[in-house]
C-alpha cells in the first residue's frame, strides 16, 4: 500500500523522463509531509490558538507589570502595599504573596495564578476539541483511513498540540522578556523566560488531561467535563493549602499548586519543573496509548448507550435552546458566580492595599467623592464580570450560528416556523441570561463580602451587576447583524468587538488614550457601578443600539439564503 | 381547475456566476409520486431547498399548493414535510426525543402511526443520536416525515444509507401514503426505487429539466433496442431512417431504433432473420442516455435534449 501510494503521489509531481526511471527503481518512502498529515492539521489550529494566548499572557503581564510601576511609585507605598498583602488573607484564593515590593514579586503574584487558570482552561479545551471534537465530527476517521493507524495519528495529534503549546511559549517569552527589559521594570529575561514557562507549564499538564479525557469519555462535551472537574479539584486542593501551613503539603497533591512551587520572579524552584514534565509527557503517552486500545469512537469509561426520554422542554424552539445550552450556561454561571465570590471577598484587603497609596487615592478621588471605597474597588473590578457575561453571550450567538451551519436548523425552518421567530427567540434567550448572571453576579459578590462591607447594600450590588448586562445585550445586537449580513463571520465579528473592548479598556485604564478610542468600546459605556450609580440612559442607549441592530440581522436573516460553514 | 401541489415557473438560482438551476417549469398534481433524478451537482438538492424556502431564487417562482415558498414560507410549510438525505441532527438528544421535538414543533402527529413507524424501521428510540449509525439516524428523519402525514412528502434521497430490508419498509410507506392521497416528492439515486413507486420522473440535468413523463412515455419516445442473428450474411441497417448505434459481431446485430420500426422491419423480413429480440429501455437506460458517457458532475450541455 505504502509503494503504491507514494509512487502515486510522484506520478502527479515528475516529469515523464523522470517517471521512466522511477518505474525500476525501488519506491521512495512517502513524503515528510505525507507522513505526518494529522501532526499538520492539528498543529495548524493548535498554533493559532497558542498565539492568542501568548498574546494574552504577554498583554496581561504588560498592563499589570506597568500598572503596579505607575501606581506604587515609591518604596514606601510599596513596602505598605507588602505588609497589606502578605497579611491579607488573600492567599487561599491568588497565591501567597512574596517579595510584593518589588515589581517582580507584584507581577508574579498578580499574574501567576491568573493565568495558570487561563492556560489550563486552554489547555483542556484545545486538546479536547482536536481528539475528541475531531472524532465526534467523523473527520478523525477520514484520517485513519490514510496511511496511519489509531496509534500513530493519535501521536502526531499530540505533536501537533506540542507545536500549539510551543507557539504559546514562544509569543509569551517574547512579550515578557520584552517587558523586562523595559527600564522602569527591569526583569532579566532568565526570569522572564522561567515565568512564561511556569504559565505554560500549566497549559501543558491540561493538555494532557484534556488528552487523556479525550479517551476515556465518549464525548467531546463529556471529555471537556471530566477535564474541567480535574482543574476543579486542583484548584480546590492548592486552595486548601494555601490557606494554612499545616495543609501546605497538598499544593504537591494538586498541579496547580506545583506550578505556584515553581514560584517564579521571586525564587525560583526549577525542581518541580521535572515533575510537571513527567506527569504532562505520562497523560500523552497514556491518551496515545488508549487511543491504540479502544476502537474508533468508542470511549473507555463504560457510555451510557441511552436514557429515559425527558421532553419537558422539547416543544419548540425556545425550548430546544434551553434544552441544548443548559449544560454550558450553567458552567458559565457557576464561572462568573465563582469570580464574582473572588471579587467580593477580596474587597476588604483590596481596598486596605488602596489605601495605602497616595497616587491611588488620588486617581480614585473623582469615583470615591459620594461612595466607600469597597464600591470604588467593586465597581472597577466588575468589568471582568462585564467581560464573563459578554463570552456567555457570545457562547449563545456562536451556539445559535452553529445551529444554522451544521444543517440542523432545516428540521425546524421546515416546520410552520418562521425565520424570524426562531433568531428572536434565541436573541432573547441569550438577553435574559446575561440579565441574569449580572443581578446573580452582584449577589452573590454582596455575599462575598460578607453581606456587606463598608456600606454596599444588597440593592445597590444587585444594581451594579445588572449594570454589567447592556454591553452583553449590545453584542448580541451585534451579533444578530453578524448572522443576519455576514453569517460565517459571526464569531470573528463577535469575539473582535469584543477583544477590542478589552484592549481599549485596559489601556485606556494606563492613561494612554483619547475619549473617541475609548468610544468605541462596548464596555466603557458601562458606569463604575457600584461606586458610581448605574447610568440607566447610557444602559437604555446600549439597548436601543442592540434593539436596532437585532432588527435589522432578523430582517436580513429572514431574506438571505441559509448559510453552511 | 385544482391547485398543484408543486409548481415552478421560471425557477432559476445563480451562485455568483453559476446557473445552477435554469428556468425550471415543473408542474406535481395533488396526489402524485414524482420521482426527481439526476446526477450528482445536477441541481435536485437546489430545487428542494428552493421549494422549501430555504434559499431564495434568482429568478421565478416556486408554489406549494399554491402558496408562493419565498413570501408565504410559514403557511406553505403547514402542507408538508421534509426528509433530507445526510441527516444531521442534535447528538445529545435521544431518537424519541428528537421525534417528540419534531412532532411538536410540526403541530399534527399521528402518534400511533409515529409507534408503528418505529416498529416496521426496527429503531430502537432510547439511542442517543450520537451513538446511533447512519442508516438509524436516517430511519429517525424518515419516520419524523412520515408520522405527520402531511399532504406533501418532499424526500431527498431519502433511503441513503438503508439495508434492503429498510427500503422494502419505506417502499410500503410511500405506496400507503399515496394510497392516502398524499402527494409525494421524490429525489433518488437509486432508479429501481423510482421505477417501483413513481407516477412520473423529471430528469434534470446541469440545471435543466431536460426530460418527464410517466415511464411509459419516456420510453415510447426513447429508442427500442433491436438484436436480430441473421442465418446468412448480415445486411447494412446503418442507412435504414431512425436506425443507431449498429454493433455488428458475428451473425448477430444489435441497433437502436427510434420512431417507427416498420423500414427496419421491411429489411429484416427479406434478409433471414433466425432471431428477433426487442426491448425497451430500462429506466437506467433513459437516465444514462441523458447524461452519456462524457458529461460529469457539473453537466457541461454537450447534447442537450
Amino acid at each position: 500500500m505504502l509503494t503504491e501510494a507514494s509512487g502515486e503521489h510522484l506520478l502527479e509531481v515528475q516529469s515523464v523522463p523522470a517517471l521512466a526511471n522511477r518505474a525500476v527503481e525501488p519506491t521512495a518512502p512517502p513524503g515528510r509531509f505525507q507522513t505526518l498529515a494529522v501532526a499538520h492539521a492539528t498543529a495548524r489550529k493548535a498554533v493559532r490558538s497558542g498565539v492568542i494566548l501568548g498574546l494574552v499572557v504577554g498583554l496581561y503581564v504588560l498592563v499589570q507589570a506597568f500598572s503596579y510601576t505607575s501606581t506604587y511609585k515609591t518604596s514606601a507605598e510599596r513596602a505598605k502595599l507588602a505588609s497589606t498583602l502578605t497579611s491579607g488573607g488573600l492567599s487561599p484564593l491568588v497565591g501567597p504573596a512574596r517579595q510584593v515590593q518589588t515589581v517582580a514579586g507584584y507581577t508574579a503574584w498578580k499574574c501567576l495564578m491568573a493565568l495558570t487558570i487561563i492556560g489550563a482552561i486552554w489547555g483542556l479545551l484545545t486538546a479536547t476539541k482536536l481528539l475528541r471534537g475531531e472524532e465526534d465530527s467523523g473527520r478523525w476517521e477520514l484520517m485513519l483511513a490514510g496511511l496511519t493507524t489509531r496509534r500513530r495519528a493519535a501521536l502526531q495529534a499530540v505533536l501537533g498540540l506540542g507545536a500549539g503549546w510551543g507557539a504559546l511559549l514562544a509569543v509569551a517569552s517574547a512579550i515578557t522578556v520584552a517587558v523586562g527589559r523595559a527600564s522602569a521594570i527591569s526583569i532579566s529575561a532568565p526570569s522572564m523566560l522561567f515565568f512564561s514557562l511556569s504559565v505554560a507549564s500549566s497549559a501543558a499538564m491540561f493538555l494532557g488531561i484534556g488528552a487523556l479525557t479525550s479517551q476515556l469519555a465518549a464525548s467531546r462535551r463529556q471529555a471537556a467535563a471530566l477535564a474541567a472537574a480535574a482543574l476543579g479539584v486542583s484548584f480546590a486542593l492548592r486552595m486548601a493549602g494555601d490557606s494554612s501551613p499545616a495543609l501546605g503539603w497538598l499544593r504537591w497533591a494538586s498541579p496547580l499548586g506545583w506550578v505556584e512551587e515553581l514560584r517564579p520572579l521571586t525564587s525560583p524552584q526549577p525542581l518541580a519543573l521535572g515533575l510537571i514534565a513527567a506527569f504532562s509527557l505520562s497523560l500523552l503517552a497514556g491518551s496515545v496509548y488508549l487511543a491504540g486500545v479502544r476502537d474508533l469512537a468508542a470511549s473507555v469509561l463504560p457510555a451510557k448507550p441511552g436514557s429515559r426520554p425527558r421532553t419537558a422542554l422539547l416543544s419548540g424552539p425556545v425550548g430546544l435552546a434551553m434544552r441544548l445550552t443548559r449544560a454550558t450556561t450553567l458552567a458559565w454561571l457557576v464561572g462568573i458566580a465563582t469570580m464574582a465570590w473572588l471579587l467580593g471577598s477580596e474587597t476588604k484587603v483590596a481596598v486596605k492595599a488602596l489605601q495605602d497609596s497616595p497616587s491611588v487615592q488620588k486617581a480614585l478621588s473623582r469615583l470615591s467623592g459620594t461612595s466607600g471605597q469597597a464600591k470604588v474597588y467593586l465597581g472597577l473590578s466588575f468589568v471582568i464580570v462585564a467581560l464573563l457575561i459578554s463570552l456567555l453571550a457570545i457562547g449563545h450567538l456562536t451556539a445559535a450560528r452553529k445551529e444554522e451551519s451544521s444543517g440542523r436548523l432545516d428540521h425546524l425552518l421546515v416546520a410552520p416556523i418562521s425565520r424570524s421567530v426562531w433568531l428572536a427567540s434565541r436573541l432573547l434567550l441569550a438577553c435574559a441570561v446575561v440579565t441574569m448572571a449580572g443581578v446573580m453576579a452582584g449577589v452573590v459578590a454582596w455575599l462575598g463580602t460578607g453581606h456587606g462591607h463598608d456600606g454596599i447594600g444588597l440593592s445597590s450590588m444587585a444594581d451594579g451587576g445588572l449594570n454589567t448586562a447592556p454591553p452583553a445585550i449590545c453584542l448580541i445586537g451585534f451579533g444578530a447583524l453578524a448572522i443576519g449580513f455576514v453569517p460565517r463571520w459571526t464569531s470573528l465579528v463577535l469575539y473582535g468587538v469584543l477583544a477590542w473592548s478589552f484592549l481599549v479598556e485596559l489601556v485606556g485604564g494606563l492613561g494612554l488614550t483619547s475619549h473617541w478610542l475609548l468610544d468605541t468600546s462596548v464596555l466603557h459605556h458601562m458606569r463604575a457601578a457600584p461606586a458610581l450609580a448605574p447610568n440607566w440612559t447610557s444602559g437604555v442607549a446600549m439597548i436601543a443600539v442592540a434593539l436596532t441592530a437585532g432588527a435589522l440581522g432578523i430582517a436580513a436573516f429572514g431574506r438571505r439564503d441559509l448559510a453552511g460553514d | 381547475m385544482t391547485t398543484a401541489a408543486i409548481r415552478t415557473s421560471g425557477l432559476t438560482k445563480r451562485y455568483g456566476h453559476v446557473e445552477v438551476l435554469k428556468d425550471l417549469d415543473l408542474e406535481v398534481t395533488e396526489g402524485e409520486v414524482l420521482g426527481y433524478l439526476g446526477p450528482n451537482g445536477a441541481g435536485k438538492t437546489t430545487t428542494i431547498r428552493l421549494m422549501l424556502g430555504l434559499i431564495g431564487p434568482t429568478r421565478g417562482r416556486a408554489e406549494i399548493f399554491g402558496l408562493d415558498s419565498h413570501r408565504q414560507t410559514v403557511d406553505a410549510h403547514r402542507r408538508l414535510t421534509y426528509v433530507p438525505g445526510e441527516a444531521s441532527l442534535w447528538p445529545s438528544l435521544t431518537g424519541f426525543e428528537t421525534l417528540h421535538l419534531l412532532g411538536r414543533v410540526r403541530g399534527e402527529v399521528d402518534l400511533p402511526y409515529r409507534d408503528e413507524l418505529i416498529g416496521r424501521f426496527d429503531l430502537d428510540p432510547s439511542k442517543k443520536v450520537r451513538a446511533y449509525s447512519k442508516g438509524n439516524r436516517q430511519k429517525v428523519v424518515l419516520i419524523a416525515g412520515l408520522m405527520a402525514r402531511p399532504d406533501l412528502l418532499i424526500l431527498d434521497e431519502p433511503t441513503s444509507g438503508l439495508d434492503p430490508l429498510m427500503e422494502q419498509a419505506f417502499r410500503h410507506c410511500i405506496h400507503e401514503a399515496k394510497e392516502r392521497g398524499q402527494t409525494v416528492f421524490l429525489s433518488s439515486h437509486i432508479l429501481s426505487e423510482v421505477e417501483a413507486l413513481c407516477d412520473r420522473v423529471g430528469i434534470l440535468r446541469a440545471g435543466e429539466l431536460v426530460d418527464i413523463g410517466t415511464l411509459a412515455d419516456l420510453r415510447h419516445l426513447s429508442a427500442l433496442t433491436v438484436e436480430a442473428t441473421f442465418d446468412g450474411s448480415v445486411p447494412d441497417l446503418t442507412r435504414i431512417p431512425g436506425v443507431s448505434a449498429v454493433e455488428v459481431e458475428g451473425r448477430v446485430v444489435r441497433c437502436q431504433v427510434a420512431g417507427d420500426v416498420e423500414p427496419l422491419l421491411k429489411v429484416l423480413a427479406f434478409s433471414g432473420v433466425h432471431e428477433l429480440l426487442s426491448r425497451e429501455p430500462s429506466l437506467e437506460e433513459l437516465f444514462l442516455s441523458h447524461y452519456g458517457a462524457g458529461s460529469g458532475d457539473e453537466g457541461v450541455p454537450s447534447d442537450a435534449h
